[in-house]
């Protein structure tokens, strides 16, 4: 060990002999703030409010996009559902001017 | 307190207990009030670094799995934030021997011509000298040569306390206590006075 090894170690040993005050308690008030603040969801500032606000207009606009999405597919197979019936009544028609028309 | 009584609280804090999440702050307040003091960068205040640190363990209380003492698991996250808050303040001040207190400069020269240990009731001037040398030091060095050399934690609680291997901590106290020994040898030499 070297000269200034040997002095860097008698600083830390003499050092480290110096008491620590040592904390009692949480000061006044301190355990019911902590807690009303994790309740209140605010442990990491205004970020995870935004954060909470993006999640849910997420999953809003996800719920609207299937809600809009299914309304547009009942309305599709009820168009269809009109249009069929019709395309029908015009094959029975042009069916029977064609079978009238080969007598 | 003990670990089962510790964990009943972590049960019912989760289950929206609040007087058992304040029991808890209670009881774990003196340990992570020391962590911060032995760790606290300059320009936070105490109080807001534990009040951090107890929101970032209650934030995680559903991930607690039971596998480690309550105690160890919260000194941990202590120690973490203590040091992400120390790596956020980047400034790290150059020391001086102007800057010394007259104690503090008493030390230096004692050091510097005798071989003999330094007087117990000079170790409150070294301590400040050595909080001084720390300041100018990295935040994971200036945690190792806390948790060895001031604390007199073994490389075995070093490593549970930080998560880092036992080589590493080795390496780690080895290269801090280089680095620390190049500001003192600046702060000792004559020419620099």
């Amino acid at each position: 060990m070297n000269d200034a090894d040997s002095r860097l170690q008698r600083l830390l040993k003499t050092a480290a002999q110096a008491p620590a005050d040592e904390p009692v308690s949480a000061p006044f008030g301190f355990d019911t703030r902590v807690v009303a603040v994790w309740r209140a969801g605010h442990g990491n500032g205004g970020l995870n409010g935004v954060v909470r606000l993006i999640r849910r207009v997420v999953v809003l606009a996800a719920f609207l996009i299937l809600v809009s999405g299914a309304a547009a597919f009942h309305e599709y197979q009820a168009t269809r559902d009109i249009v069929e019936p019709g395309n029908n009544e015009f094959a029975i028609a042009d069916s029977a001017i064609q079978s009238e028309f080969d007598q | 307190m003990s670990e089962p009584d510790l964990r009943d609280l972590v049960r019912a804090a989760l289950a929206n207990d609040d007087e058992a999440a304040r029991q808890l702050v209670q009881h774990l307040y003196p340990l992570v009030a020391k962590i911060v003091r032995s760790h606290r960068p300059r320009r936070t205040s105490e109080e807001d670094l534990c009040q951090m640190i107890f929101i970032k363990v209650f934030r995680n209380l559903s991930s607690f799995s039971g596998q480690v003492p309550l105690e160890h698991w919260v000194s941990r996250i202590a120690v973490n934030s203590c040091l992400n808050q120390i790596a956020s303040e980047k400034v790290r001040p150059e020391i001086r021997y102007a800057d010394l207190s007259e104690d503090e400069a008493a030390i230096i020269d004692h050091l510097a011509s005798s071989s003999e240990d330094l007087n117990p009731d000079q170790r409150f001037a070294a301590r400040e000298l050595v909080e001084h040398l720390l300041d100018t030091l990295k935040p994971a060095d200036r945690l190792v040569i806390d948790l060895l050399y001031l604390q007199g934690r073994s490389v075995n609680e070093v490593r549970e306390l930080t998560g880092w291997s036992a080589p590493l901590v080795k390496v780690r106290a080895f290269r801090a206590r280089q680095k620390m020994k190049q500001h003192f040898e600046k702060l000792s030499r004559k020419e620099n006075r």
